[in-house]
């Protein structure tokens, strides 16, 4: 068999596992691969403007299509770039698999030109990581990460390859996986006796509320579809974490609203009051629980997920169904269907009527204004002229990123790509840039604060390198604004450090990276310039100057339960926020 | 509430390659777990296993979730906490190295016959002592030691294994 150098390996792995894209930035440690792929057509290659960038893209890229993100980057700082976007994919369960330059393996702990130990430094915030130091195991390896990122609860892999290794020739006898890969069986589907459990829980439940998180969304669209079927056929109420947002259409009556932090009255009620709880791919995240001695405290608790790590982590529930949901889901269906089980009750129903009690509060209005545009408005806008067209939505960090999570619909799962778990300031655009290669005739949004934009603002150039039509739709209120609704109510309104000053003039900013720049500063030009937004086929960015003192409501102050929300700006804490609340992020 | 915490003895076998054990020990101090003991060394040079042996405390929660979390690592194949099952034997190794004075040798020599320990080395100026024991047992031979001049003493951690069927599968 014919030898191939350690490069040519690697992309031969590459298009072995169905790669299409590669989001990549060369330099010294990787120029053999980067020579590899000049030689070839099968993969492309996106140029970003900085590592952590491609991570973020790569997400996108994979949070949107369901496929593995691949990134491709060089050693030392190419490498420690990738790290805030490789903790970002972990955290929310994103496969990515991320390979990175090394310095040859006779100079490593040399202290080498661009050297750093970024398998020692990615141990904690990839899934796994490779150092492949022998050409023979560089296929196995690859394959192998791709392996563990897509399977059990997805997540990024590294793959480490000294310089010399991408030169070294081995035969590439195509896809192998290394030895202890075949450890890694994750259980997908769990014993009937469980889903017999799960349903007699069901039956005998007076108010119930389905708990659902990213998991559903990343079981792939058969786990929506059925999940949907269940909700269906019991006619139970549901609440959608931050990640698990479109799992089933939030536009549906059974949709009570996000819950959490920031989640809609109707929805943390119904888990506070509920007496079965089931949680479907979440993980009991601290946004979600508050106080967790306050958390859903009459509820019986299912949990289902593919992560038996997941299981009794903050919360302790009455039944584990490990496995993975979409065959959690149908087996629980199927024996629905074959029992012949029915659903309404008069319990029921009463439990609706005091949700659509709840409901009747109305907790996400607000004061609109004639003279000023509310952040909560522009979004309605946006939600109301783009819902037809099924945009892909992505955000930054902050309040337009909850405003937006309440806001917007969501109809379709993997629409909406959000950083939940690390909440990562300029997450969105470079997000979106993955978005919109993988869906080339899509509308891809990017809801930004002008201060997460700024973070990864470079990345314009990319969006003009490859006509990218992104559109980036900036709620400009001049503040980091939830670092500022914080210090007014818990730090005295003292606002150190929030305020954005020396702001670039965003229209211009736009125009430098041959983009189209829109600003609005009155409410009744909101409309026409989301109309003009959809209406250019290149990127766009809107500067829209929106009221820079509106606060996101409702809101669970920190250390504080379910039933103790703010609903508004006249809502008052009850006394001082606890010491163990203020130490709370 | 609050639970009870209690100490477990986990013994995990492993792919015995570069960067396990830091894995292992990662995701203990990453995640704030207590490390009490830690013995590791290669079992199978066939098969490239090593075992390692954790002793480490908490409440049931926190020992599951060690438990799951050691598992979702890759090169971890199995796992087995010791001290849940019935009956097993756990023994550490002490090394120590003793100051002597003539007026001592008898003493030190009797401590030593009633520990079932065994001298390595002795050249009536210095003593080098080997015993296994319980970690109890090897507390104790320090404590009565302790009134000679020890210069220094090394252990190796807890190593464990249970009685009959309950054994770790590769």
């Amino acid at each position: 068999m014919k030898k191939l150098s350690g490069a040519r390996i690697v992309i031969e792995t590459l298009i072995q596992e169905k790669v299409k894209v590669i989001f990549g930035y060369p330099g010294g440690a990787v120029l053999p691969i980067y020579d590899e792929l000049f030689k070839q057509k099968k993969i492309r290659h996106i140029l970003v403007r900085h590592e952590q960038a491609a991570v973020h893209a790569a997400e996108g890229y994979a949070r949107s299509t369901g496929k593995v993100g691949v990134v491709l980057v060089t050693s030392g700082p190419g490498a420690t770039n990738t790290v805030t976007g490789l903790t970002d994919a972990m955290m929310d369960s994103i496969p990515v698999v991320c390979i990175s330059g090394q310095v040859p393996t006779h100079m490593i702990g040399n202290d080498a030109f661009q050297e750093a130990d970024i398998v020692g430094i990615t141990r904690p915030c990839t899934k796994h990581n490779y150092l492949v130091k022998d050409i023979s195991k560089l296929a196995s390896c690859i394959h192998s990460a791709f392996h563990i990122a897509r399977n059990g609860r997805p997540g990024p892999v590294l793959v480490d390859i000294p310089k010399d290794i991408q030169t070294f020739k081995s035969t590439y006898n195509g896809k192998k996986l290394t030895k202890s890969i075949s450890f890694y069986k994750p259980i997908l589907k769990p014993p009937i006796e469980q889903i017999s459990k799960f349903v007699d829980l069901l039956k005998s439940s007076k108010k119930p509320i389905f708990y659902i998180g990213g998991g559903v969304i990343n079981s792939g669209l058969g786990a929506s579809k059925s999940l949907n079927t269940l909700l269906k056929v019991t006619g139970f109420p549901c609440t959608q974490t931050l990640m698990g947002l479109g799992a089933t259409p939030t536009s549906d009556n059974q949709f009570v609203g996000m819950l959490g932090m920031h989640g809609t009255y109707e929805a943390n009620l119904s888990m506070n009051k509920s007496d079965l709880m089931i949680c479907v791919g979440a993980r009991f995240d601290d946004r979600i629980t508050g106080k967790v001695s306050g958390f859903s405290p009459h509820s019986k608790k299912v949990h289902m997920d593919i992560d038996a790590s997941s299981f009794n982590k903050s919360v302790n529930v009455d039944l584990l169904i490990q496995g993975d949901l979409s065959k959690i889901l149908d087996m629980t269906i199927k024996f629905i269907k074959d029992k012949k089980i029915t659903f309404k009750s008069k319990s029921i129903s009463d439990w609706w009527n005091q949700i659509n009690k709840w409901r009747s509060k109305d907790c996400l209005s607000y004061k609109n204004s004639k003279t000023v545009i509310k952040p909560q408005y522009a979004l309605q806008r946006l939600d109301t002229l783009t819902k037809k067209l099924n945009p892909f939505i992505t955000t930054e960090v902050g309040q337009h990123q909850m405003w937006a999570a309440q806001f917007l619909t969501f109809n379709k799962p993997k629409h909406w790509m959000t950083s939940g778990g690390l909440g990562t300031m300029g997450y969105g655009l470079p997000a979106a840039m993955g978005v919109q290669i993988a869906h080339p005739d899509g509308l891809v949004i990017d809801v930004a604060g002008e201060a997460s934009i700024l973070m990864n603002i470079q990345e314009m150039s990319t969006i003009k390198q490859y006509r990218l039509p992104v559109k980036i739709f900036i709620l400009n209120n001049h503040y980091m604004g939830m670092v500022r609704q914080w210090q007014e109510l818990l730090h005295g309104n003292r606002l150190s450090e929030s305020y954005m000053d020396s702001l670039p003039d965003f229209v211009k900013l736009a125009e430098s990276f041959g983009a189209t720049g829109l600003r609005v500063i009155k409410p009744g030009e909101v409309d026409d310039l989301i109309k003009e937004m959809i209406k250019i086929k290149g990127p766009v960015i809107c500067d829209i100057v929106v009221d820079p003192k509106e606060n996101c409501f409702p809101m669970i102050p920190s250390g504080s339960s379910h039933d103790q929300m703010l609903l508004g700006p006249n809502d008052k804490l009850e006394g001082e926020i606890s010491e163990e609340g203020m130490v709370l992020v | 509430m609050t639970e009870s915490h209690s100490k477990h003895i986990l013994s995990i076998m492993v792919d015995n390659e570069p960067g396990v054990l830091a894995r292992v020990v990662g995701l203990f101090s990453g995640r704030g777990y207590n490390i009490e003991s830690l013995s590791v060394s290669e079992v199978d040079s066939d098969k490239f296993l090593s075992r390692v042996t954790i002793v480490t405390s908490g409440t049931k929660n926190i020992i599951d979730q060690i438990k799951a979390q050691l598992l979702k690592l890759i090169p971890v194949h199995n796992l087995i906490d010791i001290s849940e099952l019935k009956t097993f034997i756990g023994k550490e190794l002490i090394l120590i190295k003793l100051d002597v004075k003539k007026k001592s040798v008898s003493k030190i020599y009797k401590h030593v016959k009633d520990y079932g320990a065994k001298i390595l080395f002795d050249n009536r100026t210095e003593m080098i002592i080997e015993f296994s024991g319980t970690p109890s047992e090897i507390s104790s031979m320090i404590k009565k030691l302790r009134s000679f001049n020890i210069i220094e003493l090394t252990r190796s951690g807890l190593v464990s294994i249970a009685l009959g069927k309950d054994y770790i599968k590769k």
